[in-house]
């Protein structure tokens, strides 16, 4: 099992004096623990603590860590405060709007406390009947958003949980229309982001009530939080896999101008949830990507990677700009075209991306430069030649295994002519010798000795090109050096019937009866 | 810029295309991605600091990245793929004390032990009795032959045809020079029954060594030991072989 060390206290102790203790129980909480709270740690799901305005509880030390016997007393204050909302509906005399107004927002308070709300304890008392009955049509803002807030938090948890929203769900998309305000709209917004995020069956419903034109309309403006939230609800809403939520998106006017002014101009955390859309729009439908590539989007990416610095942004920046190369040829051969000014800027950034210190960005660069390399002669010309081939040789030996992969496809795209009419492409001995002797081949070997199929497979492919291809007949000794032999042989007892035929077949040729006699 | 047409050799081999390679936004490709999304969307909410992220991003990878081990019959956990190299190398280098040669299983060890270097298992195969287990755990079949074994793997477990047990494997060309040497020193004094345990020559070469040894003092330039013979069939069992034992 991983390693489950509690949490390093490197944490400067003068950080937080007030509930010291609590703060450190948190903190260590947050690190080791249980499977429950890594699943709710990596949902798409976001918990609302904080108002539209600003009120709300900021989260505090004090509030943040839930005991058992904390626990037990928020549930009875919460069935409690179900019922005190019950007994506001129902009252009919004066100031009864104020007194839903105060019961609603009891019951907020209490599910926006921690980061585990009594969601079950407010669903069992019978909440939300009585939310839905407050989002009525004419209901005050107040309630509204007291209302939605409530409904958000109850969703941003377990899928039963969330799924209990169904019947609240056409009230919630009704109230996102222009005639709502906008804390009331952005807060329903929110609540339907996490009902997205739950999975493909609530996203369906959702997009047959139809919640995808409301949301594409409030991205619409320039700036607010509003429309951060409701950029982050649609990439929830499209997320697929069925490709026709993007595809309509894409389909609504001036939603892609929205979307390359604010990747153009927006502040990078309103731009980091635009970039994400643009994610599962190119990734999912072909027709979305088509539209996009033959904008400005390309240039607009490749300039958020050069200027930010943000690793929320460049995720999502960096990965719309490896599915627009991966999901359409006319990306490296229109629009990337070696030489032009655009093509340099993009390995440019790719080359940064390799440099950082962050994993993902090294990885998934390096799988957008395979797909480069996978280009004509030229493009492979190009990377070859660029800052990119010595990091990724680096890399190649020093980094984790998943960015090993990704960087031996690079490698060993460089190294062969573009895949023609008949499937069978040639060396590029230039290319190939050069990254062997600088070093590459332990790298391949390395992939072959481990338990990834593919891996072994690319390592495989990689040792063929060498034997093959180094000149003199220079490929088997170098791989004997390497210990590639060894690594080959061990396939005889695996159980992958290809990779033992391969491994078989490269030893049987070009190790076999002959080799090494005449020295 | 040069270029080397490839040969016409086996088209069974998959050789190295290079295709653009497009992920579903789902893939396990883009997991650590999204993962590292939804945490840095609550870091700052739930206050942790970046370390303490990392150590969660790699928990949460572990859980889900586990490999099982892939040599056959063994089926063991990974954790993380890093972890297959020692596991490797703790249970799969079982080695045979008298040849060197590794197995990846105590049991394939076993048997390489009594086919190659046990006279008194060659005595029971010369009287007729299977003595060749097959080498799939849990199957129990016996042969008579090598031979009959090999095409029973390869027709009931699907080995391939190229597949041999007793192939050596191929130490480094530093290791065939010491072997060379030793084995010219060792040549004369050496048994003739102990020569039956060196399995890397073709039946004929072990044949004709034999009979030059027993002869006089030819050099044994002729006799090569060491890697030549990669392929195949190596060791025999006695009954066949002519010189040595009359049938």
């Amino acid at each position: 099992m991983a390693d489950d060390s509690p949490a390093s206290h490197r944490r400067d102790p003068i950080k937080s004096s007030v509930g010291n203790v609590a703060a450190q129980r948190r903190r260590q909480n947050a690190v080791t623990v249980g499977k429950e709270r890594r699943e709710s740690l990596v949902r798409a799901k976001r918990l609302c603590r904080v108002g539209p305005s600003g009120d709300g509880d900021v989260p505090g030390e004090e509030n943040d860590m839930v005991t058992d016997e904390e626990g037990f007393l928020l549930d009875a204050q919460t069935s409690s405060a179900v019922e005190d909302l019950k007994s506001a509906i129902a009252y009919q005399g004066k100031g009864a709007m104020q007194k839903r107004v105060n019961a609603l927002r009891e019951l907020r308070r209490l599910l926006s406390k921690s980061e585990f709300p009594p969601v079950k304890a407010a669903l069992k008392a019978g909440a939300i009947p009585l939310l839905v009955q407050c989002l009525s049509f004419g209901s005050p803002d107040e309630q509204l958003l007291e209302a939605a807030w409530c409904l958000t938090n109850i969703a941003a948890g377990k899928p039963e949980e969330t799924k209990a929203l169904l019947p609240a769900l056409p009230l919630l998309i009704s109230h996102l229309g222009e005639k709502s305000s906008l804390p009331v709209a952005e807060q329903c917004a929110w609540a339907l982001g996490n009902v997205a995020g739950e999975g493909e069956e609530l996203r369906n419903v959702l997009l047959s009530q139809g919640a995808l034109p409301p949301l594409a309309r409030m991205m619409l403006p320039n700036k607010g939080s509003t429309v951060r939230t409701a950029a982050w609800a649609l990439s929830n809403l499209i997320k697929g896999p069925d490709p026709k939520a993007a595809t309509e998106l894409i389909k609504v006017d001036v939603l892609l101008d929205a979307i390359l002014r604010h990747l153009r101009k927006s502040d990078e955390e309103l731009a980091t949830e635009v970039a994400w859309v643009v994610v599962y729009l190119s990734a999912l439908s072909n027709f979305a990507t088509g539209v996009l590539v033959k904008s400005d989007a390309i240039l607009l990416l490749v300039e958020r990677l050069a200027t930010s610095n943000s690793l929320q942004l460049l995720i999502p920046v960096l990965r719309s700009l490896g599915n627009l190369v991966a999901g359409d040829s006319h990306t490296t051969s229109t629009v990337l075209i070696p030489g032009h000014e655009i093509t340099d800027g993009v390995i440019k950034v790719l080359v940064k991306c390799l440099k950082s210190d962050h994993r993902v960005l090294k990885k998934e660069a390096s799988w957008v430069l395979s797909n480069i390399a996978a280009g004509s002669i030229e493009h492979k010309r190009l990377i070859y030649s660029s800052e990119a081939v010595p990091l990724l040789l680096r890399l190649l030996s020093t980094a984790p295994f998943d960015i090993r992969k990704e960087v031996a496809y690079v490698l060993g795209n460089l190294c062969v002519t573009p895949t023609g009419g008949d499937g069978r492409p040639n060396l590029i001995e230039e290319h190939l010798v050069s990254l062997v002797q600088r070093g590459c081949l332990s790298g391949f070997i390395d992939l072959v000795r481990s338990a990834d199929i593919e891996a072994a497979r690319v390592g495989l492919q990689f040792m063929e090109l060498v034997l093959r291809g180094m000149p003199n007949g220079d490929g088997p000794k170098l791989v004997e050096q390497e210990d590639g032999i060894d690594a080959m042989e061990r396939y005889q007892f695996h159980e992958n019937e290809d990779l033992r035929n391969m491994a078989n077949g490269l030893v049987d040729k070009y190790f076999g009866e002959n080799y090494g006699i005449d020295e | 810029m040069a270029m080397v047409v490839d040969y016409k050799h086996d088209s069974s081999f998959p050789y190295w295309t290079s295709i653009r390679r497009r992920f579903a936004p789902d893939s396990p490709f883009f997991s650590s991605g999204n993962i590292e999304r939804e945490l840095l969307a609550k870091q700052v909410a739930l206050d942790f600091t970046e370390d303490e992220r990392n150590q969660l991003e790699k928990m949460i990878d572990t859980d889900a990245r586990g490999v099982f081990c892939p040599i056959v019959g063994c089926g063991a956990r990974l954790t993380l793929l890093e972890d297959f190299e020692d596991h490797y190398n703790t249970r799969h280098t079982a080695s045979c004390s008298v040849c060197s040669r590794v197995y990846p299983t105590s049991r394939l060890l076993s048997i390489h032990v009594s086919e190659a270097h046990d006279s008194f298992f060659q005595a029971k195969v010369a009287r007729g009795y299977a003595m060749y287990e097959c080498l799939v755990e849990g199957c129990d079949l016996k042969f008579k032959n090598y031979k009959g074994r090999q095409q029973h793997l390869v027709d009931k477990h699907k080995f391939p045809t190229s597949f041999e047990f007793f192939k050596k494997a191929h130490p480094s060309k530093k290791q065939r020079l010491k072997n060379q040497r030793k084995r010219a020193v060792n040549k004369k004094d050496e048994e003739v029954p102990s020569k039956m345990e060196v399995e890397n020559e073709m039946m004929e070469g072990l044949v004709s060594a034999v009979s030059k040894l027993s002869t006089s003092d030819s050099s044994p330039s002729t006799v090569s030991f060491g890697r030549r013979n990669a392929r195949g069939l190596t060791f025999v069992p006695r009954s066949i072989q002519p010189p040595l034992q009359k049938k």
